[in-house]
């Protein structure tokens, strides 16, 4: 048995570096979309250059590449609140999707208030999601029991649920999906660069993101929750009340996901349909993995995953590839992002024994 | 003829970009075939650096590495071991759950049929080896059942088990218990006798002389010299460590006659789960105002449990503990902090500091709240308290830097400036100079003797016999969770190191225990 290279010492300038290795593994996605191209299609330079410069060609596609962002840095934000704070939250799928569901059906009730009917209907299915995380922050809590599974168990238990009540209670007979009814037409956010989906949930996502950092980094309890992820023993030996920092950030990670969910319905869906938003959960995961949990390397990180997603639909439409050649290229950088974080994981917990 | 060289070093420089720091600068070093060679120096002095460049574990600037004659290229601990060459490293690297024969053969089981681990013939294997070395464990023992010393005993052998010739020890007795420590030393006489050559990290004086034949002692990143070991004594090795020679002492305190008590612990228990033999029985103390309470004893018998229920960790399963009489039984950390708990831990890497946060957010914690302003943490005043705090405790630090980064003597300079800080009447200090060269030892007894001085109620709960004795106004030995005996004032100050390591070692106990 070797000595690993002790990471402290040997680490010129550990920022650089850490940011290195998420540029290097964004670098072999690119390269696996070329390979990929290169094996499965007649036409490879044609589908090299849908799949590459087909989300910039026109807002239509501009448009829909940053509305699919949108979830991810919800998305994104809610995974690194948790990571940072030693927590994982892997129920995003749950979350999103019973986020939406909530907000739809609460801004439909709601349609008389307005805009404090439909703030009031945000913020109900995102504490609905967010509960949902919190739930498992409280298992932990209580029992001991990783909330990386509760979590991910909770959440795939959700999913078939909303699935029933979309398809049974609230589902709506005057159209052929299956879907709940929509929501208000003042509800609606408005549209930017039309005629693509792209709204104004845009800034939202913006503006949760700077929030975010400024909790982190400005707020004592952002401080606190840092620290308790960080050590959790130092947090507990400074008087800080680490049990607290279980509960709250898996609650505010939900949170974010149910943002997300609820900013998706507002913006781009307008009601909940089945599925909508299956994988969104997912991916707001890995976006938080490549931006290596900070709160600012969260756009860039959540416009880079959509760009090969809307690359991969564009070179579908032109070209002879399918939809998987997406589906690929993020299991390839998911794949090379978690066994990076899985690594320092279980070095951390290693350490904490 | 000069004798034959196992390790030619020449001109090692090793250059730490972050803070730009020399850590080994143009540094000989030659170790001869079958010697005993001690590396000395303080903390931060470079020796750990440089054979971290002998082990493959950092690449150096400049310089030149033969190995028995051969200039070599190290580039990583494989090829290091290649070359015969081992290190056990202070922190141990073993799997908790494997036997020893598991650990020491992993990466190169035995194997039945090519695919089958064949137990067997790891554990004959294994045995052979400490049979031949006269080791105390068996190649079938589940390492997490294993003492630490025994533990060391399974990190050597993996590396003889290599045939590793050129043994490097960082600072091995750190962790040990005397008894450990002579066994440790007679395991390597005979390895050495073996023709193993050994190098040991370590800046303890008496051992030095103990065991070496020779001793090379750094300071700032230079090498000074390299001595037969018998032609120089302790006090001129600890000259050459130090640059100046410093006696450690504080000055002790006048009898306060305004003492009063502060912290009163009452028939303290503390239970392990499954276990007949409490980890505390009935401790009662009073520790006062002004004065230096120290708790003695050899590890295993109650310090750290002690250190446990002050610092709120761990419930007490029956007594009381009493703050200005205010009843502070079992409330938690958080809580005993918000009553005035001021503390230094003896982990102050695992417990004292968050190493991945910075200086100010170490400096801040428990207090951040009162670097608010509008709601936010005022930046800018943390910045300005922790530069403040880092002068006045002329730690070598920046605000900004991870704390990680900083050398162990720094880091409980930090840990010492925040506690200091927020102390009301009483602070605890554990193990508070473990691992520091002097001169930080030093720094620390004289804070602790300023704090006493200035009416706090010092609790020192520390392993070492020589730090009690040096500082403490008053000393609690502890044996198996018991107080064995107690000393006040000058009787504590006239004991002998021989007269309390007896009741430590519970051959002797005080009938009643008074003070």
């Amino acid at each position: 048995m070797l000595d690993r290279k002790p990471h402290q010492s040997r680490r010129i300038l550990p920022t650089l570096r850490s940011s290195a290795g998420s540029f290097l593994i964004l670098l072999i996605a690119l390269a696996g979309v070329v390979v990929l191209s290169l094996l499965l299609s007649k036409t490879p330079a044609k589908t090299l250059r849908y799949f590459f410069l087909g989300p910039l060609q026109n807002t239509y596609y501009f448009g829909n590449m940053l509305t699919s962002a949108i979830p991810l840095i919800f998305g994104g934000l809610g995974v690194s609140l948790a990571m940072r704070s030693g927590n994982f939250n892997l129920g995003g799928e749950g979350q999103i999707y019973s986020g939406a569901l909530v907000t739809t059906l609460c801004a439909i009730y709601f349609a008389p208030l307005g805009l404090l009917g439909a703030l009031l209907a945000l913020c109900i299915g995102a504490s609905v999601a967010g509960g949902l995380a919190g739930l498992s922050g409280f298992f932990r809590m209580k029992w001991n029991t990783s909330e990386l599974i509760t979590s991910f168990l909770i959440s795939n238990a959700v999913v078939l649920v909303v699935n029933y009540l979309i398809a049974g209670p609230f589902m709506d007979p005057s159209t052929s999906l299956i879907a709940t009814r929509k929501i208000p037409d003042s509800f609606r956010l408005s549209a930017l660069l039309p005629p693509s989906n792209l709204s104004t949930a845009l800034f939202f996502a913006l503006v949760a993101v700077v929030a975010v950092h400024i909790y982190l980094y400005k707020t004592k309890s952002g401080y606190e929750l840092r620290m308790t992820g960080l050590n959790s023993r130092f947090a507990k030996y400074g008087g800080i009340n680490t049990k607290k920092f279980i509960v709250l950030p898996m609650f505010l990670s939900g949170f974010l996901y149910g943002l997300g969910g609820g900013f998706a319905i507002y913006g781009t869906y307008f009601s909940t349909i089945k599925e909508f938003s299956s994988g969104m959960g997912w991916n707001g995961l890995a976006v938080a993995l490549i931006a290596k949990s900070r709160p600012s390397a969260v756009i860039p990180a959540a416009l880079f995953f959509a760009y090969i997603e809307a690359g991969a639909r564009s070179a579908m439409l032109h070209s002879d590839v399918t939809f998987e050649i997406a589906a690929i290229v993020q299991s390839i950088i998911f794949f090379f992002i978690s066994s990076e974080v899985l690594l320092t994981l279980f070095e951390k917990k290693r350490r904490e024994l | 003829m000069p004798l034959e060289l196992a390790v030619e070093m020449r001109n090692i420089t090793k250059i730490y970009p972050e803070n730009n720091l020399r850590a080994n600068d143009e540094v000989d070093f030659l170790l001869r075939k079958g010697e005993i060679h001690c590396l000395a120096g303080e903390n931060g002095a470079g020796k750990t650096t440089l054979m971290k460049v002998l082990y493959g574990l950092e690449d150096h600037e400049g310089g030149t590495i033969r190995i028995r004659g051969n200039q070599q290229d190290i580039s990583s601990p494989l090829v290091a071991n290649r070359l015969g060459i081992g290190m056990v490293h202070q922190h141990f690297m073993l799997v908790e759950d494997f036997t020893v024969s598991q650990n020491v053969l992993m990466g190169i089981e035995p194997r039945k049929h090519g695919l089958i681990y064949d137990r067997k013939k790891a554990d004959t294997l294994v045995n052979e080896v400490i049979g031949h070395h006269h080791f105390s464990i068996e190649a079938n023992m589940l390492v997490r059942n294993l003492t630490v010393g025994q533990k060391q005993q399974v990190e050597i052998i993996k590396m003889l088990y290599r045939d590793v010739d050129i043994l490097i020890l960082d600072e091995p007795t750190a962790v040990l218990t005397e008894q450990e420590i002579e066994s440790l030393f007679s395991t390597l006489k005979q390895l050495a006798q073996k023709g193993k050559s050994l190098i040991l990290i370590t800046h303890k004086l008496q051992e030095i002389k103990a065991i070496s034949d020779r001793v090379s002692v750094m300071r700032q990143g230079k090498m000074l010299d390299t001595y037969e070991t018998e032609e120089v004594d302790e006090r001129q090795i600890s000259a050459l460590m130090m640059g100046k020679s410093i006696s450690l002492s504080i000055e002790h305190g006048k009898k306060n006659t305004e003492s009063r008590p502060v912290i009163e612990g009452r028939q303290i228990t503390v239970l392990r789960q499954g276990q007949q033999r409490p980890l505390l029985n009935a401790l009662s103390f009073t520790a006062y105002s002004g004065e230096i309470l120290g708790f003695a004893g050899v590890s295993g018998n109650g310090l750290g449990v002690l250190e446990a229920v002050l610092g709120g960790f761990i419930p007490i399963y029956d007594g009381k503990v009493l703050h200005n009489g205010e009843d502070i039984t079992n409330i938690g950390t958080a809580l005993l902090r918000k009553q005035g708990l001021a503390y230094v831990p003896s982990d102050r890497l695992k417990v004292g500091s968050a190493l991945k946060a910075s200086v100010q957010e170490n400096i801040i914690v428990g207090e951040s709240g009162s670097f608010r302003k509008n709601g936010f943490i005022d930046q800018k005043k943390v910045t300005r308290h922790t530069n403040d705090l880092l002068e006045r405790y002329s730690a070598k630090a920046t605000a900004q830097m991870p704390i990680g980064t900083l050398s162990g003597g720094n880091i409980q300079k930090v840990i010492l400036a925040r506690e200091i800080e927020r102390y009301q009447d009483y602070i605890v200090f554990s193990e508070p100079t473990w691992g520091l060269d002097i001169a930080s030892s030093q720094f620390v007894y004289e804070q602790i003797a300023s704090l006493r001085d200035k009416g706090a109620a010092v609790i020192l709960i520390s392993s070492s016999l020589d730090e009690i004795l040096t500082i403490a106004d008053r000393i609690i030995v502890l044996y198996r969770g018991t107080r064995v005996a107690s000393f006040v004032g000058d009787e504590a100050r006239n004991l002998s190191k021989e007269e309390i390591g007896e009741y430590m070692l519970g051959i002797r106990r005080q009938g009643a225990a008074h003070a």
